[in-house]
């Protein structure tokens, strides 16, 4: 195997481990790594001061993981490892916070990564870090020159705010950490057996079970005076299978699970099931009739209006988009108007442990910038009132309010935590669906649409793109208005336009439901949970989605060879819609 | 762009995920009991759970296996790589990187059409899958028979897509696309990762901390990098081979600057086919203390004049550098793309049967040597990627090219396989050197080859030649090059030189003389090869110096070392 191969392996884990972890080595000494950590930025600091151009601010932030990932397939193990690592990043500024090196398309060379030595090594700590500081500041000399020339040479820009906002220094050193019991060989076993459940379905073709996660500890310190030193822990149980339909549309159902310890991951009994019902999904999901494209009343299960929310209204909110003249800016200059229906209130509150017994994957004490979460009211009975601020201020918003997030290695934006929608307009969740159907009725439509899970989406956010969104729903169901039973349909996705859609909610349900998931963006993977009850909107627009050409594989599985094709029946039934 | 998913976006993750393939050391647990053999299978294959996995899932494909109008398959192969890799590193006396990971890939290939003109084209080239790590016949099966479903449609696309663009040229290619092989069994030992990291991590730790005694000294880093793999491979004309091997890696990385922010560095290794034949602690100690005195001596080093043509004297293991890139690639029998009427694609497309070396220099292939001066030769193997059996191969007799290193697929004048097709894990497989061996008639000692230098320069009335002693980076840039002055054959380390026009016309036109001092160079790329040569002696060749810019030093001092050790 080649080394770019395996740097790529490498890659991928600490990647995919974005929230990493601390499994088994000793945790490091916050005395020593964060002593060493100061010591060299205060050196670096008055050292480079005397520098032309001088940097006004500097940041070490260095992430210590323990990650470890086990991954199954069909009764086997693919993967098992860990891996303890140290990735420092030094951040730094230079010019001043009118304008600096990190303006505009510049913002990259705001940051310089490496490794640092998985030891309490002051010595060798240093030295990296020394380097690493040295090749950012040659960058970030160099793009500040170059951010001066094109200040000079562009036409003004639309938002004149500062590229820094002034926040107040924090000290939080929390030396805890989190005691995590976990026994790989345990989850090897258990991995073993869960993924060995696919076995028994002809139509799964490819399915994987995997264990990721681990423990992690964050320093941070500032040229400011910040020092914070936080532990975290997360562990995502997911589990994925694909069929293909004879058509050739790929037909994929992932199931995941995120708690802070392994014990707290729902049971090998649980997980059992929870393949069972994945291959039964696939089953049901491959001999459904095509979706057509329609647009009319739609219900959305809670879980799904959860993730509706944040492609469609989360990532508009995310401040830095308010100041960048790429960006479609949705929402920049409605602050004040109605964005929502009167009776929806959209707050986002990474200070928020939990809901109705259900951790949030989006909790976070102190921001990547180290400033203090706060609970940020972004909507309130419809009308817009503030954005998710990093330290990038934008005209009327100055300051921060604790969402400015990044995955190591990244520069931190404007970030979702745990965003999370309340009505005042609701009914009984099992009245909801009635209500479902009088709207079918009113508008002579023969059926509506129920979106009872959301595998997720993107957002085109930019101005090059068109305003649209789109979400991957995977299990979708025709309710009739004439009181047939409900028929799952595949292939659907949703199209339209972002504040249309918005307000089509006419009603909402009472229960509020949790999405727990890792959100993608300019500054990496971060971990976020997206709340909200169940909503009846009174039209959504479907489109029919690009299918694959391939057909399903020619011949049975191994395994299968003698059976007849009717063994499919083994699957299982569909499962029932129950809004 | 911005996305939530619940998983890794889409389906991705699962590719993404057979990338990602790594394992805690896990010995493979489970070990299955066997499936019945059937009556046919050999006791090579039923003695390994894999290879009879293997074989029943090739058996089932390749008799049932057929789409509607496109041909059933010809041929199928698949081939298994099981890695187990150990590397650490560590940076300024300090481990910053130490893992040990496990993964298996498996690669299908489909031919459809038949040895004259077959599918082995664009997409059709195979494909690729995870495999799992425990000896599980049915989860192995399973993803064979994805793959193996996948490679077979992407076959039947590429036959019609290659069809079509054969259409445009007339003349008919005079070689078939796959030569034909016997059918081969052989199967080797496993190859096995069995070490104590404990010392090794405790010599790099130890190298690295060399920093210490020069505050110059930017950067010193140090690296291991020790793997075992396991190559498992069927084909459908019965062939069933098994083989292994170990390469142990290990290097030590330092830079500095001169004052005028020329950046130097040093970065010498030893790649090794058994732990032994890597140096000892006290070993890798001296030559790291030897790479941070040098790197000194290169700072203080005079610039290199800036013309220079005349005699250059390469010792063995800088020209164990420029035989394997000018000969070991340019001697690899791969095919031009369709259309192109050229024998190979490499710069000894046109000069079979024509002189490309010296007529004192003989050069060849063989895989079958397994030791060379006490030294085992990581190139070497006794089936190669393809299934078909290792030989010695005569590539340059007396100067002339008489042979291409040659794979399954012929080149004009070259129906057949001489063994040399070699892959990676889940690669195609392409032709590459084993061990390449270059001969001499010629063999003078180091002391005669630099007393020729001498000579040569006295007659150019030249005041000094150049000696390499080592070379690196992307071209052949010289680490270590030194003055030889003529007067009394005292040198002189210089710094700032590349060479100019150093290329096969060099090799062929410019060499005269060779040296009595043959070196193995064992060299771990995507497959282990070898190559072996003495020092070499060209006595007309441009040394220029370097146009690069120079970097700028450090704005500020490094920190203060805390710590006595």
């Amino acid at each position: 195997m080649n080394r770019s191969f395996l740097r790529l392996i490498i890659g991928s884990v600490l990647c995919l481990c974005g929230v990493p972890l601390a499994v088994l080595s000793s945790p490091p000494r916050p005395d020593v790594l964060l002593e060493t950590m100061q010591r060299e930025l205060a050196r670096a600091t008055t050292s480079l001061a005397k520098a032309d151009p001088a940097p006004y601010f500097l940041t070490y932030a260095v992430t210590d993981t323990n990650a470890l990932t086990i991954a199954g397939l069909n009764g086997s193990l693919v993967a098992s490892t860990t891996v303890h690592g140290r990735q420092a990043d030094v951040m730094m500024r230079v010019g001043s916070s009118a304008l600096d090196n990190t303006h505009s398309q510049s913002r990259p060379s705001g940051i310089t990564t490496g490794t640092l030595p998985l030891q309490d090594d002051a010595d060798s700590i240093a030295r990296v870090l020394w380097q690493l500081t040295d090749r950012e500041y040659e960058q970030a000399s160099g793009a500040f020159l170059k951010v001066k020339t094109n200040q000079a040479v562009q036409s003004e820009e639309e938002d004149k705010s500062p590229d820094f906002s002034q926040e107040s220094s924090e000290n939080h050193i929390d030396e805890s950490r989190p005691a995590i019991a976990l026994s790989q060989k345990i989850w090897e076993d258990r991995i073993r057996r869960v993924s060995g459940g696919f076995l028994k379905y002809r139509d799964v073709y490819t399915s994987l079970v995997l264990l990721q996660g681990g423990t992690s500890h964050s320093y941070l310190a500032t040229s400011e005076g910040t020092a914070l030193a936080q532990p975290a822990a997360m562990f995502r149980l997911v589990i994925e299978a694909e069929t293909r339909a004879d058509d050739g549309t790929n037909l994929l159902r992932v199931e995941s699970y995120q708690a802070a310890s392994p014990d707290q991951l729902p049971s090998e009994p649980e997980l059992v099931a929870a393949v069972n019902k994945i291959a039964a999904d696939l089953h049901a999901l491959r001999n459904a009739p095509a979706a057509e494209p329609y647009a009319g009343p739609a219900l959305l299960s809670g879980r799904a209006a959860a993730v509706f929310f944040h492609e469609v209204l989360g990532h508009r909110l995310e401040g830095h988009r308010q100041r960048d003249e790429r960006e479609g800016q949705t929402f920049t200059k409605k602050v004040n108007q109605q964005v929502l229906p009167t009776f929806l209130t959209v707050v986002d509150d990474p200070t928020m442990h939990e809901m109705n017994g259900v951790k949030l994957a989006g909790y976070y004490q102190f921001d990547d910038e180290g400033v203090p979460a706060q609970r940020v009211v972004a909507v309130e009975n419809g009308i817009l009132k503030n954005f998710l601020m990093s330290r990038m201020p934008i005209t009327n918003f100055s300051h921060s309010n604790g969402h400015g997030r990044r995955q190591p290695g990244l520069m931190p934006t404007g970030r979702q935590g745990n965003l999370i929608v309340t009505s005042t307009k609701t009914v009984k969740d099992p009245e909801l669906r009635q209500k479902f159907i009088e709207e079918i009725k009113r508008q002579g439509k023969p059926y509506g649409l129920y979106f009872e899970d959301i595998q997720g989406g993107f957002t085109l956010t930019a101005r090059a793109q068109p305003q649209a969104f789109q979400v991957i729903p995977v299990m979708v169901w025709r309710v009739y208005a004439d009181g047939r039973p409900d028929e799952l349909v595949r292939g659907v996705d949703i199209v339209g336009t972002p504040l249309l859609s918005l307000n089509n909610i006419i009603l909402t349900g009472d229960t509020l439901q949790v999405f727990n998931g890792v959100c993608g963006a300019e500054s990496g993977q971060v971990p976020v949970a997206a709340v909200a009850p169940a909503m009846l909107f009174s039209e959504i627009e479907v489109q029919k989605r690009e299918k694959g050409t391939q057909r399903p594989p020619l011949l049975p599985p191994p395994g299968f060879e003698n059976a007849t094709a009717d063994a499919t029946a083994k699957s299982g039934t569909a499962t029932q819609a129950k809004p | 762009m911005s996305a939530l998913t619940k998983a890794t976006p889409r389906w991705s993750s699962i590719r993404v995920l057979s990338l990602l393939v790594f394992v805690w050391a896990v010995p493979a647990s489970g070990q299955q009991p066997a499936a019945e053999s059937s009556a046919t299978a050999s006791y090579a294959v039923s003695s390994d759970p894999l290879l009879q996995a293997m074989r029943e899932e090739l058996d089932r494909s390749k008799s049932q296996l057929k789409m509607e109008d496109v041909p059933a398959p010809y041929y199928i192969e698949y081939r298994l790589s099981d890695t187990d890799e150990y590397f650490a590193e560590a940076a300024f006396g300090a481990l910053r990187q130490d893992q040990r990971f496990h993964a298996r890939t498996i690669r299908v290939v489909v031919r459809v059409g038949d040895y004259k003109q077959d599918s082995y084209y664009g997409p059709g080239i195979g494909a690729v899958n995870i495999a799992p790590i425990d000896n599980d016949p049915i989860a192995l099966r399973w993803q064979l028979w994805t793959a193996t479903d996948q490679a077979y449609k992407a076959a039947s696309e590429a036959l019609a897509t290659k069809k079509a663009a054969l259409r445009q040229y007339t003349a008919d290619q005079p070689f078939d696309d796959f030569a034909h092989a016997p059918a081969v069994e052989s199967i080797g030992p496993l190859a096995k990762l069995d070490f104590d990291p404990k010392p090794w991590k405790e010599m790099i730790e130890k190298s690295s901390n060399l920093f210490r005694g020069d505050p110059k000294i930017e950067s010193l880093t140090a690296g291991l990098r020790f793997r075992a793999v396991n190559q498992y491979f069927v084909n459908s004309e019965r062939t069933v081979t098994r083989h292994g091997y170990t390469v142990y890696f290990l290097t030590a990385n330092g830079t500095t600057q001169a004052a005028d922010g020329m950046l130097l560095s040093r970065a010498p290794y030893y790649t090794a086919g058994t732990l032994k034949d890597l140096p000892t602690p006290e070993q890798f100690q001296a030559d790291s203390a030897k790479m941070v005195e040098t790197l000194k001596e290169l700072r203080d080093a005079p610039m290199v004049d800036e013309d220079y043509r005349g005699p250059v004297l390469f010792s063995a293991d800088a020209a164990t550098d420029l035989f394997n890139g000018m000969v070991g690639r340019n001697v690899l029998g791969i095919r031009p793309k369709p259309g192109d009427s050229a024998r190979t694609t490499g710069d000894y497309a046109s000069n079979y049967k024509s002189r490309v070396l010296p007529t004192f220099l003989s050069v060849n292939d063989d895989p079958t040597m397994k030791a060379f001066g006490g030294k085992t030769l990581i190139g070497s193997y006794e089936t190669d990627d393809e299934g078909v059996r290792a030989a010695k191969v005569p590539v340059i007799a007396d100067g002339m090219l008489v042979n291409y290193l040659m794979g399954r697929e012929p080149i004009r004048d070259f129906p057949e396989s001489n063994g040399h097709g070699r892959a990676g894990s889940a690669q195609s497989t392409s032709p590459n050197i084993g061990n390449l061996v270059v001969e001499s008639k010629q063999s003078l000692s180091p002391d005669e080859l630099k007393q020729k230098l001498i000579e040569i320069c006295k007659q150019n009335g030249q005041a000094f030649g150049y000696y390499v002693e080592t070379l690196g980076g992307p071209g052949y840039e010289p680490r270590l090059l030194y003055r030889v002055y003529a007067k009394d054959g005292h040198e002189e380390l210089v710094r700032g030189a590349v060479f100019d026009e150093l290329d096969t016309r060099a090799l062929r036109n410019d060499l005269v003389a060779a040296g009595n001092d043959p070196l193995v160079s064992n060299r771990d790329g995507q497959v282990p090869t070898t190559v072996i040569s003495p020092s070499i002696l060209f006595d007309d060749l441009e040394v220029k110096r370097t146009d690069a810019k120079n970097q700028k030093l450090p704005e500020y001092p490094p920190p203060d070392l805390i710590a006595a050790h």
